[in-house]
């Protein structure tokens, strides 16, 4: 009873939460990202910025122009344009848009790829200064957006 | 000067308008107050109405699936397990034994992450700022190991209809565990910051109180049920995806105040992280990826299939007429039957308490609207 | 055994359907069985198939026979598929129905509400109540098939739930319940005219006038 009574005067609940507050000042707990000098290092799955490989070999694009990522976006916004090889009697891609502004990042046109042409990098740094900046051609694509660095 | 003018009513009408910090989203309340106290209150809601169910009716299965997420965007994987769920169910496959038990593993970390969000903006609310920072390393903690499974933090997109498309990445067992090891004595350092402070008690206790009789006949589910006295959970009373296989405790309280929902969901993460030990010690092998065709077209039908949301009873009424694209995709999200009820709890309390009491409920409004 | 329901008039078989990238080693069993009805039908020049039905099974428990017992003809139908049972009942006896299975059976806790709508159909929508009792750890499935004009009662009375979920249903189908205590829409704006889940309303139907009145702006598209 007079414990509880003791306690009670001395606040002694309000000095246990301000222990354990007091306790993580020590600064090898800090958290914080010092973005942008900085930068996470994110997972290898990360779906970021879409890319469309190029054959290292001979520097050609990989996309067949099967046009299955354009079937399974979910929100219709890859349009791949092809024109027939009359030679090697094979498609050949000539443009390939593909609008960030409305890409939900999920992944499926990835997935739906069956040559890996088409991948989500790991780049996030996406910001433009114009809605029509958002929407990459095939020039865009290939080389990835380049965002300017900040170094400290 | 007029016989009477407004000056000498005593109610008041109090617009707690859709911006608001407190709301956790976008909710307008209507509050009639007499003074300090809340004579009535009107929720107006649809301030995030994206048309959800309408987007389903036109889009694949396969293609809905990112959609789904984005309801309760606060714990993502938990809206795609159910959706899966419900699919699979018209296809009539079951997902693999791997493939369900990683996909138990991931649930309950988005149901730990979920409350850890949870807890950090109903102390915030209620004035406390430190939880919010402590539950957000945490949190950060989880959804470091949401992406490096699945590439993205918050709309992960995990699962995919008959099982997963991603192998586990190596070293998943071992963050797994090491999460777990990790977490519990955080939770002891919140319930040390928390449950005995004064200051907490004395602005939690007795608020916002909805007995067993009430939460049934407002069909609310989830931590508010479980706080009101009611042993009841999905994951027991109808298991999904292997759940029965694990041993786990369904935490309730008597009072059903908003101190027994702190009390209950703090077990419940205690409850995951013990699932999710006995669920990593024990992966079995195989394929994770059931029996489904490239097009998937299920017969014409109808199933409601629900899973426990870390909110509450989260259900997927699907109807489908044998084509590729749902007829009919209707979800029962689980914080707008909730939040019916808080007119109720809220009736002869104070304005202070409106905000705890929102908080409590745990809402997102993503889901609420859809 | 749902499988051999060719569904009529459906859309044209796989290659329409890119949009399901699913992982490696998974074999194509539904889009394999459903190809081999098909060359057998155009075989025989086949007159047009009747439209494929939900492969729903009667459901004969104990449940469903006091239902019969109580409402006879209210009653159309107990079903059961994929193991979830279901009763087709009268529009006039649906709200009966639900009182009787809270008070007598026990089913005190109404899960949802929510409508389909079949525009071929006379009866357009499908209203689906489902319940769910704690003590017998059942759900179960009331559907009424109603008419688009008709007001159906509410279900206020029976539970409490039931008065957003009915709003919403009014608001997403225009299906008004009558003696609903506030009956008006609840995710869209008031003044929206238009009902969005009806088959007939496309996915970019909007209220324009509402857009520009409200927002200022031309279109929401």
């Amino acid at each position: 009873m007079l414990g509880k009574l003791l306690k009670k005067i001395f606040l002694a609940d309000l000095f246990q939460g301000l222990w354990v507050t007091f306790r993580n000042q020590n600064p090898k707990y800090i958290y914080t990202e010092q973005y942008p000098a900085e930068r996470p290092k994110v997972a290898e799955r990360y779906r970021g910025a879409p890319r469309l490989n190029i054959n290292p070999d001979n520097g050609e694009t990989l996309c067949i122009s099967c046009n299955l990522c354009a079937l399974a976006c979910p929100e219709a916004l890859i349009v791949v344009t092809s024109q027939r090889n009359e030679t090697t009697k094979r498609k050949e891609l000539t443009t390939f848009t593909y609008d960030t502004s409305r890409c939900m990042f999920c992944g499926l046109c990835e997935d739906a790829c069956p040559v890996d042409a088409l991948e989500l990098t790991q780049d996030f740094e996406m910001a433009t200064y114009t809605r029509e900046g958002q929407i990459w051609d095939r020039q865009m694509l290939e080389e990835g957006p380049e965002p300017t660095q900040y170094k400290c | 000067m007029p016989d009477s003018t407004f000056l000498d009513s005593t109610e008041l009408v109090l617009n707690m308008g859709p911006q608001h910090p407190s709301t956790h989203g976008v909710l307008r309340v209507i509050l009639k107050l007499d003074g300090e106290k809340v004579l009535g209150t009107e929720c107006i809601i649809g301030y995030l109405h994206r048309g959800v169910e309408k987007i389903a009716e036109n889009r694949t299965y396969a293609q809905f699936n990112p959609y789904v997420d984005r309801m309760d965007y606060v714990a993502a994987v938990s809206n795609g397990l159910g959706y899966c769920l419900a699919v699979e169910k018209l296809l009539n496959v079951e997902a693999p034994p791997r493939a369900q038990a990683v996909r138990v593993i991931l649930t309950e970390l988005n149901r730990i992450a979920s409350h850890l969000l949870w807890l950090g903006t109903h102390a915030l609310d209620i004035g406390a700022i430190t939880p919010v920072f402590y539950c957000f390393r945490e949190r950060e903690e989880a959804l470091k190991i949401f992406e490096k499974y699945c590439g993205a933090r918050l709309t992960t997109h995990a699962f995919r209809i008959g099982g997963l498309l991603y192998e586990t990445y190596d070293g998943f067992e071992q963050d797994v565990r090491d999460f777990c090891d990790m977490f519990l004595p955080k939770v002891d350092e919140y319930e040390e910051l928390l449950t005995n402070n004064r200051i907490w008690v004395g602005r939690l206790k007795n608020v916002g109180v909805l007995n067993a009789e009430e939460c049934k006949e407002y069909g609310v589910t989830g931590p508010v049920l479980r706080a009101a006295g009611v042993k009841w959970d999905i994951r027991k009373a109808q298991p999904y995806s292997g759940y029965e296989k694990y041993e786990f405790e369904i935490p309730t309280a008597q009072n059903g105040d908003t101190y027994d929902r702190y009390i209950v969901r703090m077990q419940e993460m205690r409850q995951s992280v013990r699932i999710m030990r006995q669920a990593v010690a024990a992966i079995p092998e195989g394929p994770i990826m059931g029996k489904v065709g490239k097009v998937i077209k299920p017969a014409v039908g109808e199933a409601y299939v629900s899973i426990e949301a870390p909110k509450g009873e989260l259900g997927y009424y699907i109807v489908s007429d044998g084509s590729t694209q749902p007829y009919r995709c209707r979800v029962r999200p689980p914080s707008f039957v909730n939040l019916q009820a808080l007119d109720r709890m809220i009736r002869g309390g104070l304005i202070a308490d409106v905000v705890a009491v929102i908080g409590t409920l745990d809402i997102v409004l993503g889901e609420v609207d859809r | 055994m749902a499988d051999e329901q060719k569904p009529g008039g459906s859309q044209a078989p796989p290659p329409e359907g890119g949009a399901a990238p699913k992982a490696p080693a998974k074999p194509p069993p539904d889009a394999a069985a459903k190809a081999a009805p098909k060359p057998a039908a155009a075989a025989h020049a086949a007159p047009p198939k009747p439209p494929a039905t939900m492969a729903a099974t009667p459901w004969d428990g104990d449940l469903a026979r006091e239902l019969k017992e109580r409402f006879g003809d209210g009653i159309a139908q107990t079903s059961t598929y994929l193991g979830q049972n279901f009763i087709v009942a009268k529009p006039d006896a649906a709200i009966p129905v639900l009182e009787y299975l809270k008070l007598e059976a026990d089913f005190d806790y109404l899960v949802d509400i929510t409508a389909v709508d079949w525009p071929k159909r006379p009866e357009r929508f499908d209203l689906v109540y489902i319940v769910y009792s704690f003590s017998r750890n059942e759900r179960v499935r009331i559907k009424t098939y109603i008419a688009d004009g008709f007001q159906p009662e509410t279900a206020v009375g029976v539970h409490l739930t039931a008065n957003w979920l009915e709003r919403e249903v009014f608001d997403m189908f225009g299906i008004e319940f009558a003696g609903h205590p506030d009956m008006r829409r609840i995710l869209l704006p008031e003044e929206w005219q238009g009902y969005p889940l009806r088959k007939e309303n496309s996915i970019l139907l909007q209220d324009q006038r509402w857009v520009q009145e409200n927002l200022g702006i031309e279109s929401g598209q």
